[in-house]
């Protein structure tokens, strides 16, 4: 066996490169079988190759780069096929191959391999070794050589496996098979299947291990030349080893098995969707904007925070709430309307733009040439189409808006009476159109506004009924309460309505005096009046015998009604025989007092506002008087030449009252100024065809405004003259207007009375209740 | 409310000095005029215009404040404009001579 183990040149060579690769595999040092050790290896080897090749391959330029002077071959010859002939014979192989042989001297004939003529390119190491080879039964013996486990030492297996490939390379010829091997490897397999006898497999080793050191011994001093420090190593290695144990596995049908998971190859898959849609948006974040999204979120959450309250809570509230949409419409439609409103006024404005000037601008400049006289600025007219034929039966400020008045149309010819009327509000910011107009199925003769909650407005009607309006309900409900036509209206003209003191109840009132000589309280009760008759005005007429014999009694009829400002019981009225009766609703058959005030039907009874003792009272007998209570005989008596609508005190001045005649004019007085002449008159419309009816001052603005029975309201500027006002003495700086008012009517009134001043009657008669 | 609208329209139109009135919608279409088609159209366009840049100068000054009132006076005429955000009401009225 030695001598065979002596390593060819040629094996030598070889030998180097499986040494390199051990020392790679021990540093793996995988437990694994020398075969599958060394089949693994090359296979790896080989494929890094590969990879290597494709790595590379990318340097490769596409196109084929041709020398210059390549020669140009027909297409025909390329196409041609050329046939090669692989044959077995080196045609390079000499046969006699001799080379000269320096120590000699002399030429000699070459050693020839013992492939012949075969040309080794390339050399594999198989991995197989045969049973009955050294190696073979030294592995046997070792235990090895079973499929199955081992974990043998990495020195061990590069032992072996040198061996092995020594022997492999230099004896390829089969050996004849020693029977021990084949004994050995019986045992082995014996071993191996039946691994309770295991036991005797740690004895066994131990002597071939011996043997192996023997060869490894002999290997070691055998080699030659060169070749010696290789096998020295090999040597030195083999004194390391070990016998090798075998190892127990355990007694269950045990393998041990290494498997690769299969890699799965990598792909990329790409998809496209659908791109979202697009748009561009753009838009300036205002400050406003900011601050109206602010309000929204404020808004939701006071939303949200209602309804986080209980439902039983909820549910009373939510039964008369109507559904957004309709709160939406009604507001969109008021919000129309208001705009509608302001559009309609400036365009007033923009046609009464002098006039507009004129009434807060221009004062008379000649008053102050006229001493004691003044004059009327005619500024807007007030008509409403409809009501051209109809006569202004009442006008009246509003208590609280001091642009706002009310008029009644009504009709005061009574040989062709009108079958409608009208009740209307204008505001001098619009002469052009009445801001409320509702018509009525009976002329309107008289109304008096509401001064507590001054969108009341109750009116008198010609048919005897009474209404009250509220002025804040749209058109289509027209009014509000209406007097029962059967039961309690009057049975004649209403000449005047009056609102009283509220009752007990706190139900609102009015009293209204007709034709038919009642004067009847009407207490507004929800969805009805409720008449109660105040006084019936008796006559000194004797009874008269009426169609069928019985008697009648006569009343006297009533024309207009007065209550003092400052006790509510007490009202003074005037009949169309120009008695004035001054009344209480305590006594509902007497007068507490009476006047023959006039001598024709007394239109208008007006108490001073800043004495409450002194009344004015006009008359068709063309007269104006001042009275004072308790006196019989008249103050003041002013005959004006035509028969006097009205007459109205000043509410800025004590002294100052004006009255409209039918001529068409309106007179001023100014008794501080002048007690005998008005210090203005003037002709308002043209007598021929029109009458001035009523008359009513501003409470706060300097103008008036008068009623004609064509229908249109007048509003007149008084001049500077007509509104003096009291200048206070020296004495008495810082005196309020209103003292100095009472003081100068006072003193003018200290004047007239020639007469010793009495108490009033009416006081007299009350205190002592 | 369309009656009260007809009505008032009328009635603002018989006013001494009013050449025409025009309701413009929210989206600034004309709804109702008195003009004649192409000027109600042009009036809607440009003064809703004017109108947003009229509230945003007012309520940028302002943000609790709002525009409720717009008069233009021209040489020649005085368009007063009514904004809302769901309206506009527009007259147009010579001066009174």
């Amino acid at each position: 066996m030695a001598p065979k183990k002596i390593p060819s040149p040629q094996g030598s060579s070889k030998h180097r490169l499986p040494d390199l690769w051990r020392s790679k595999s021990t540093e793996k040092s995988l437990g694994i079988l020398l075969k599958r050790l060394k089949q693994k290896d090359a296979a790896s080897k080989s494929r890094g190759n590969l990879i290597e090749d494709e790595a590379l391959e990318w340097l490769k330029p596409r196109a084929l780069i041709k020398p210059d002077d390549q020669e140009d071959v027909p297409e025909a010859d390329l196409d041609e096929e050329v046939g090669r002939v692989l044959t077995t014979i080196n045609p390079n192989w000499v046969a006699d191959e001799v080379a000269y042989h320096y120590g000699l001297g002399r030429f000699v004939a070459k050693p020839k391999p013992t492939f012949g003529k075969a040309y080794p390119l390339y050399i594999y190491q198989g991995t197989a070794i045969r049973k009955d080879s050294e190696e073979a039964k030294a592995q046997i013996a070792a235990g090895y050589g079973m499929v199955g486990f081992d974990d043998a030492g990495p020195k061990r297996a590069k032992v072996k496996k040198s061996a092995a490939e020594e022997e492999e390379e230099e004896e390829p010829e089969p050996e004849p098979q020693p029977p021990e091997e084949a004994k050995a490897e019986e045992d082995a397999v014996a071993d191996e299947e039946k691994p309770g006898e295991a036991v005797e497999g740690p004895h066994e080793p131990e002597p071939v291990a011996d043997d192996l050191e023997a060869t490894a011994g002999d290997v070691g001093e055998e080699p030659e030349g060169d070749e010696k420090d290789e096998s020295k190593d090999t040597g030195e290695e083999v004194l390391e080893i070990k016998p090798r144990v075998k190892k127990l596995a355990n007694q269950f049908n045990f393998c041990e098995r290494a498997a690769l998971t299969y890699n799965f190859p990598r792909r990329s898959v790409d998809t496209q969707t659908i791109p979202p849609p697009r748009a561009n948006y753009g838009s300036t974040a205002l400050q406003c904007i900011i601050f109206d999204y602010y309000q929204e979120d404020y808004a939701r959450k006071q939303r949200e925070k209602e309804e986080d309250k209980p439902k039983r809570l909820r549910k009373k509230t939510a039964k008369h709430v109507k559904s957004a949409q309709q709160i939406h419409d009604e507001q969109l439609a008021q919000r129309i309307r208001e705009a509608w409103t302001i559009l309609e006024r400036l365009v007033n404005q923009n046609i009464y733009d002098d006039i507009a000037q004129d009434y807060r601008y221009w004062d008379d400049p000649s008053d102050e040439f006229r001493e004691g006289m003044g004059s009327l600025l005619p500024l807007w007219r007030f008509q409403f189409e409809p009501m051209r034929s109809h006569a202004v039966c009442d006008v009246q400020w509003n208590p609280h808006y001091q642009d706002l008045f009310a008029v009644a149309y009504g009709s005061l010819d009574f040989t062709s009476q009108q079958k409608t009327g009208c009740l209307c509000l204008y505001s001098i910011k619009n002469p052009a159109y009445p801001e409320y107009a509702v018509v009525t199925d009976s002329p309107v003769i008289c109304l008096d506004v509401y001064k507590e909650t001054p969108y009341l407005i109750c009116v008198g009607l010609y048919d005897g009924n009474v209404c009250v309006y509220n002025a804040q309900l749209t058109l289509e409900s027209s009014y509000q309460y209406k007097s029962d036509s059967v039961r309690d209206k009057h049975s004649n003209i209403v000449w005047e309505v009056r609102w009283g003191a509220r009752l007990i109840d706190g139900e609102s009132t009015f009293f209204s005096i007709s034709g038919d000589g009642r004067v009847v309280q009407w207490a507004v009760m929800p969805g009805e009046l409720q008449a109660t008759t105040i006084i019936t005005l008796t006559s000194n007429v004797p009874p008269i015998p009426g169609p069928d014999g019985t008697m009648i009694n006569v009343n006297s009829c009533g024309s207009c009604i007065c209550f003092h400002p400052e006790k509510p019981d007490i009202f003074m009225v005037g009949t169309e025989d120009g008695m004035i009766h001054t009344c209480s609703l305590k006594y509902n058959r007497n007068y507490v007092r009476s006047v023959q005030g006039h001598h024709m039907p007394v239109y208008r009874i007006n108490y001073n506002y800043f004495n409450n003792s002194i009344y004015a009272s006009c008359s068709g007998d063309w007269r104006v008087k001042i009275w004072e209570d308790g006196r019989e005989e008249p103050l003041f008596m002013f005959e004006l030449g035509a028969a006097v609508g009205d007459v109205k005190w000043a509410p800025y001045s004590s002294t100052v009252f004006a009255a409209c005649t039918a001529d068409g004019k309106v007179y001023v007085y100014d008794l501080n100024v002048n007690k005998y002449r008005p210090i203005c008159v003037q002709a308002v419309v043209s007598k021929k065809t029109k009458k001035l009816t009523r008359i009513d001052f501003n409470t706060r603005l300097p103008v008036i405004v008068c009623g004609d029975t064509k229908g249109t309201c007048h509003v007149l500027k008084l001049s500077p003259n007509l509104r003096v006002m009291c200048k206070p003495p020296k004495k008495a700086q810082g005196v309020d207007q209103r003292t100095l008012q009472i003081m100068k009517l006072d003193k003018l009134l200290s004047l007239v009375r020639d007469p010793p001043y009495q108490t009033g009657v009416v006081d007299e008669k009350f205190d002592d209740d | 409310m369309a009656n009260e609208a007809e009505d008032t329209i009328r009635k603002l139109s018989t006013y001494k000095g009013v050449v025409g009135v025009v309701v413009v919608n929210g989206e600034g279409i004309p709804i109702k005029t008195t003009l004649d088609n192409h000027i109600s159209v042009q009036y809607a366009g440009l003064l809703t215009a004017l109108v947003d840049k009229a509230k945003t100068v007012v309520r940028d000054l302002d943000p609790s404040n709002d525009l409720t009132f717009l008069r233009i006076r021209s040489k020649k005429s005085e368009v007063m404009v009514a904004p809302d955000k769901e309206f506009i009401l527009i007259v147009v009225q010579n001066p009174v001579e």
